[in-house]
Formats: C-alpha cells, sequence, structure tokens
C-alpha cells in the first residue's frame, strides 16, 4: 500500500550538496509494523517525510495506497494527511495550552466530527493508551511517556491508514520506551494501523516485525521477523 | 463549519501563554480607542456647540434677506433691504413662527475721556434690534448682565462685556456713534449705554452693539426697510426641511431670499471639515500603532509557535486553518483592547459632557471666529464606538497576517526541523 521505487533525494545546504537518500526502493504492506534503522544521517527523516508527504522526492516514485505522490497538489496533500496519515515525533509536540483530551480531539474537531462521537471516541482511546484520569491535563503535568503515549492517541484518533514515528522514543528512557513500543504495537495489533518508525536503538528494532536498514541513504537490509 | 468553533478556542487559550505582553498590546490599543472617542465626542461637541451660539445669537435657523445681500454682507449693504418686513413677520407668525426684524449697520464707536479713561474709536457692528420681539428668536436680551436693555423709543446701546472691560465702559456712559444713512449721507447718534450682556457667544461679546431698530430706521432714513428677518424653528438644530419650510411661506413675498442655516454656516462647516480631517489624521496614526504592536506581538508569537505550526500543518491542519487561528487570536487582542477603550473613552465622554473642559484660559486676548466660549461640551456618539470596536478588532486580526506569512512560507519540514 506505500511503494518507493528508486526514490532519491538530495539536499543543497551553502556550497555543500548532500544527497540524503540515493535510490531507495521499499514496499510497506497494510498492517505492517515496520522500523527503519540506522545511524544519525542515514536519511531515515528524510525517507519518513516523503512518506508522510512533507517533502516531494527528486526522483523516483512514491505512492500511498495507489495514489502517487508526486504531481499532487499541496492542498490534497494537506488533505491527504489530514484523514490517513498520523504523525509521533520525537519531541511529542503537543499543543501546551490544550489538555490531552483537547490535543486528541484536535483531529477530529478539524474533520468536523459531532461532539458526542469526539467524547466517546477520545475518551475511550485514551483508556486504551493508557491515560484513564488524566484527560483533562495538560502536557507540562504529564510525564515524557504520557505526554508521548498522548501523541500516539492523536495520530490514531482519525483512524488513519499510516503512523509514522520519528524516533518516538529518542526522548524517552529505556523503559519508558519499551512501554510506547508495546503501546504501538498493542494498537498495530488491534487496530490494524500500519506503523512506520525510525530509530537508531536497538531495543525499539527489536520490537519491529520488519526492520529496514538504512545506510548513506541506501537500503542495506530488509528483515521480516516472526512476531 | 465545526472547525471555526475549535480553532476559536485554541486561538483564546493561545492569548493566555502571553499574559504580559498580550495585556500591554491590548492596553495600547485600548488607549487609542479612548482617545480617538473622546475626540469624536469633543470635535462633534465643538461642532453642535458653535452651531448652536451662531444660530441662537446671529443667525437664527432661517434668515430672510433682500437678494444678494449675502455676498455682500461683509460691506454691510444698506442698499439691499427688505422692504416690507411686516409682510414676512406676519406670514411667519400665521404658521406659527417666532419672526424678529434685524438692520445691522457698520460704524464707528467714538468714546472721550472722562467718564472713558481715554479718548477712544473703533469699527464695529452695529445692529438694530426689536426690542418686543427678538428675544424670541435670539437670547442677547436674556443675556444682559447689568443695566437693562434701551426701551423702544430710547437712545440706548447695549454692549457685550469683553468690549466693555476693553473700553472701561460702565451702564451709564454716554457713546456716539457715526455711521451713513441708507443713502449715504453722514450721521451721528449720541447714545447712552443702559446695559451691558455677556452672551455664550465670545464673537458678539467682543464686536456687536445693539439699539432699538426704530432708532436705527429715523436716523438711517430707513423707511421701514430692514436688512434681516430672523425666524426660529421648533427642534434642536436647524435643518435643511426647515429652510424649505420658510421657503414655501415666503413664495409670495416678492424681493427676499431665504437662506438656509446651512448656507450661513459655510465658513464653520469648512473649519469643521478640517477638524475632520485632523480627527482622520490621527485615526490613521492610532491605526498605525495597532498594526506596529500587533503584528510585532504576534510575530513574537509566531516565531515561538514555529515547531507547534510546522506539527499543525504536518497533521493536516490547513494554511487557511493556522491564518484563522492568528487572526481570532490577534482580533481578540484588539477586541479586549477595544472594550477596555471603549470603557476608558466613556469616562472622558462623560468627564466632557458632565463637566466639559474649560480651556477658556487659552483663548484669553485672543481674537477668533470660532464662536465657543472657551468650555469644550461633548457629545455621546454611541455608533463611533462601535466602529472604533470593529475596526480595531479587525485591523489588528488583519495585522497579524503579516507575520503568519512568513511562517507558512517556509516549508513543513524546515518548521519541524531541529528534531534532528
Ligand atoms: N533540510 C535539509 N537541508 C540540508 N541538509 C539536510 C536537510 N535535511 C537533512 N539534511 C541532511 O541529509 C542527511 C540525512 O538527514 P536525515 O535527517 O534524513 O537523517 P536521519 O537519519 O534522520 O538522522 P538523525 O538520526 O540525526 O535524525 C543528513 O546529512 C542531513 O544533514
Ligand atoms: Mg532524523
Amino acid at each position: 500500500m506505500i511503494t518507493a521505487q528508486g526514490v532519491h533525494k538530495h539536499y543543497v545546504d551553502g556550497e555543500t550538496e548532500v544527497h540524503a537518500l540515493r535510490g531507495v526502493d521499499l514496499t510497506i504492506d497494510a498492517g505492517e509494523f515496520i522500523s527503519i534503522a540506522g545511524p544519525s544521517g542515514s536519511g531515515k527523516s528524510t525517507l519518513l517525510n516523503l512518506i508522510g508527504c512533507l517533502d516531494s522526492a527528486d526522483e523516483g516514485e512514491i505512492s500511498i495506497n495507489g495514489t502517487k505522490v508526486a504531481g499532487q497538489k499541496v492542498a490534497a496533500l494537506v488533505e491527504l494527511r489530514r484523514q490517513n496519515i498520523g504523525f509521533v515525533f520525537q519531541s511529542f509536540n503537543l499543543i501546551p495550552v490544550l489538555t490531552a483530551y483537547e490535543n486528541v480531539a484536535m483531529a477530529l474537531s478539524l474533520l468536523g466530527t459531532p461532539d458526542a462521537e469526539i467524547r466517546e471516541r477520545v475518551m475511550s482511546l485514551l483508556r486504551d493508551v493508557g491515560l484513564e484520569g488524566m484527560e483533562h491535563r495538560r502536557p507540562s503535568r504529564l510525564s515524557g511517556g504520557q505526554q508521548q503515549r498522548v501523541a500516539v492517541a492523536r495520530a490514531l484518533i482519525k483512524d488513519p491508514a499510516i503512523v509514522l514515528a520519528d524516533e518516538p522514543t529518542a526522548n524517552l528512557d529505556s523503559e519508558t520506551g519499551e512501554q510506547l513500543l508495546k503501546l504501538m504495537k498493542d494498537m498495530n495489533r488491534s487496530r490494524g494501523t500500519t506503523f512506520v518508525f525510525s530509530t537508531h536503538d536497538q531495543m525499539v528494532m527489536d520490537y519491529a516485525d520488519r526492520l529496514c536498514r538504512l545506510h548513506d541513504g541506501e537500503i542495506t537490509h530488509d528483515e521480516r521477523r516472526s512476531a | 463549519m465545526r472547525s471555526r468553533g475549535f480553532l476559536l478556542r485554541l486561538a483564546v487559550k493561545n492569548l493566555t501563554r502571553y499574559g504580559r505582553r498580550t495585556v500591554i498590546t491590548a492596553l495600547a490599543i485600548a488607549a487609542g480607542v479612548g482617545i480617538y472617542i473622546a475626540m469624536d465626542s469633543a470635535i462633534a461637541g465643538f461642532a453642535g456647540e458653535s452651531d448652536r451660539l451662531y444660530a441662537g445669537y446671529e443667525t437664527g435657523d432661517v434668515a430672510v434677506t433682500a437678494p444678494g445681500y449675502w455676498e455682500e454682507r461683509q460691506r454691510f449693504p444698506l442698499d439691499r433691504l427688505v422692504a416690507d418686513p411686516q409682510a414676512v413677520i406676519d406670514t411667519l407668525r400665521a404658521d406659527g413662527l417666532s419672526a424678529t426684524p434685524r438692520t445691522a449697520f457698520s460704524g464707528e464707536l467714538v468714546v472721550r475721556y472722562d467718564p472713558f479713561p481715554e479718548d477712544g474709536s473703533l469699527q464695529a457692528m452695529f445692529y438694530g434690534i426689536d426690542m418686543d420681539r427678538d428675544a424670541d428668536v435670539f437670547g442677547l436680551l436674556g443675556s444682559i448682565e447689568q443695566g437693562r436693555a434701551p426701551d423702544a423709543g430710547e437712545d440706548g446701546l447695549l454692549i457685550g462685556r469683553s468690549l466693555a472691560d476693553r473700553l472701561g465702559a460702565e451702564v451709564g456712559f454716554p457713546v456716539t456713534v457715526t455711521t451713513r444713512t441708507r443713502d449715504g449721507f453722514h450721521q451721528l447718534m449720541d447714545l447712552e449705554i443702559t446695559g451691558i450682556f455677556q452672551t455664550p457667544n465670545p464673537v458678539i461679546n467682543r464686536r456687536a452693539m445693539y439699539m432699538p431698530i426704530g432708532l436705527v430706521d429715523t436716523v438711517l432714513e430707513m423707511q421701514g426697510a430692514v436688512t434681516h428677518v430672523h425666524t426660529v424653528l421648533p427642534g434642536n438644530l436647524p435643518a435643511d426641511a426647515d429652510y424649505r419650510r420658510v421657503e414655501r411661506l415666503l413664495a409670495d413675498v416678492d424681493g427676499v431670499e431665504v437662506l438656509s442655516f446651512e448656507v450661513m454656516n459655510q465658513e464653520m462647516a469648512e473649519i469643521m471639515e478640517i477638524e475632520d480631517n485632523a480627527l482622520q489624521i490621527i485615526l490613521f496614526l492610532l491605526g498605525i500603532i495597532a498594526v506596529v504592536g500587533i503584528s510585532n506581538t504576534m510575530l513574537m508569537a509566531v516565531l515561538e509557535r514555529e515547531r507547534e505550526i510546522g506539527m499543525m500543518r504536518a497533521v493536516g491542519v490547513r494554511n487557511s486553518e493556522i491564518r484563522r487561528m492568528f487572526f481570532y487570536e490577534a482580533g481578540a487582542i484588539g477586541l479586549a483592547g477595544s472594550v477596555v477603550g471603549i470603557a476608558l473613552g466613556s469616562v472622558l465622554v462623560w468627564l466632557l459632557v458632565n463637566i466639559g473642559l474649560d480651556y477658556g484660559f487659552l483663548l484669553d486676548g485672543v481674537d477668533m471666529d470660532f464662536r465657543w466660549d472657551g468650555v469644550l461640551v461633548g457629545v455621546w456618539n454611541v455608533p463611533t464606538m462601535g466602529y472604533a470596536a470593529v475596526g480595531a478588532s479587525l485591523v489588528a486580526g488583519l495585522a497579524s497576517m503579516v507575520p503568519v506569512r512568513r511562517i507558512l512560507k517556509k516549508t513543513v519540514t524546515a518548521t519541524l526541523r531541529d528534531d534532528h
């Protein structure tokens, strides 16, 4: 359902030119729980940004559910992200003035979902991610792990086809990170949502059903493991 | 759309993030709105007062003259006269309107040492007035501060307080007035000051003197003709309809021209227009301050929230929605400022309306054509307050678009970076 074929991306930063992706071929099926692993600078974020329709490839083709990303209008890509792609960021990126509940509800409010339905879905999802009783706390009154759980709930609430998580555990201690991965995996199992996450942490890679290693902008290793 | 409600709530919550900055910006807007409201009130009050004093002491609501008199009025012509004022007065009276004749002429007032402090003379304007009817139209006879009005047949003169003080005149002092008759012959009148008046209209306090119209008729050989018939109409301030009513009544009377207050007040209206322009300029300056203040405040807000905005765009919040959110945010600052500004403006207007601003001391010895005696009284103008509030909120909202544009020009990935 997500395919990348011969994808190249390079950045020009002043005088230096960085070839961040050099011909990436990758197919991700619906419901996968896949980790993109690699050292710093290997191109993980670049790849996730392309899959997330936040940026466009210089060469090659990416398509999501059969729709080619290249050639789409910016507005169409915004709508695609609004409905179908969830994001989890390394630094949580919650809106500090909104409560956990409101941060999660935002996506549905923007989609025009009726309030009663929002309430029901958000409360039940917050329960599922283990935040029952904390719905009305603002991010400043939540731990890092709890904030990232809110972020996962925010990504999942609109029932997207894919959730992209760029180093979701990088700002968490290893125990909290592990709990978050368990949660993501649970959600992948129970909801069938595709998860694509990047990491350079061995523990995180161990949770993946499929591990792709990226090195200098190329996929050097692609391994499926049975869960 | 449901998303609007969400964006509005988010905008209001975001305002709480920068309490001090928001309050300071709102207060700056409040000061601007308050000042504007107070100035508008003062200028409207000034204009209204000026109109009332002009109509109430000099022109009446409508004046009837001979055709062409008005254009020549500066030289006080006695060759353009209303030949049969009684016909005009009777016609107006028959319709229930008060009317009174006046004859205006220029002349020289001559005073001599003892009882006056020194010899002297000055050019002045004189009016023959109907001692019985003048008060039906004008406030003059009700403003006598010292002494009394001359009887209809008496050789008496009324002079204003300012002029009396300048000349050292007292009630009972003799004066001489030299002028020319209707046919241009020199004439001399020996009069006695019977009263000194003090009206709220400083122009006539300084420059005008009044005597019985019968005396003027005899001395100037007017043969019953007068320069003006003035009338007063019901209602607060003279309007166009008043003028048309009088014009209709007098359609059959020959040799007269009906002057509306609007025509007679032209020069004053032009001065008011300049005041109005001054208000526009102040409004413009206040607008610029609001724009600069708001865009600066919003620029800081936008820069601080760059990553957050990047996140929102990444998850599919449209640029239009981001803009809307900041529009609401800035608009709310503008609205809060306007509400405080209206409160502030209302206090100032209340003071202007109920106490007035006494700046008479500024005018001492200044000879101006403004008809107001140095106490400025404001008026309430609720629509102005509404416009000011809506305007300030809109300007504030629009001003936020500049900094927002700056951030939306960046790519989403660029605003999200430093994740690395
Ligand atoms: N906007 C950009 N402008 C210039 N160079 C960039 C830009 N984004 C990424 N790069 C460069 O492209 C290469 C790949 O970057 P990318 O962020 O994809 O790596 P990464 O695997 O996510 O690294 P990290 O683990 O540090 O997050 C790096 O050399 C990086 O410096
Ligand atoms: Mg990265």
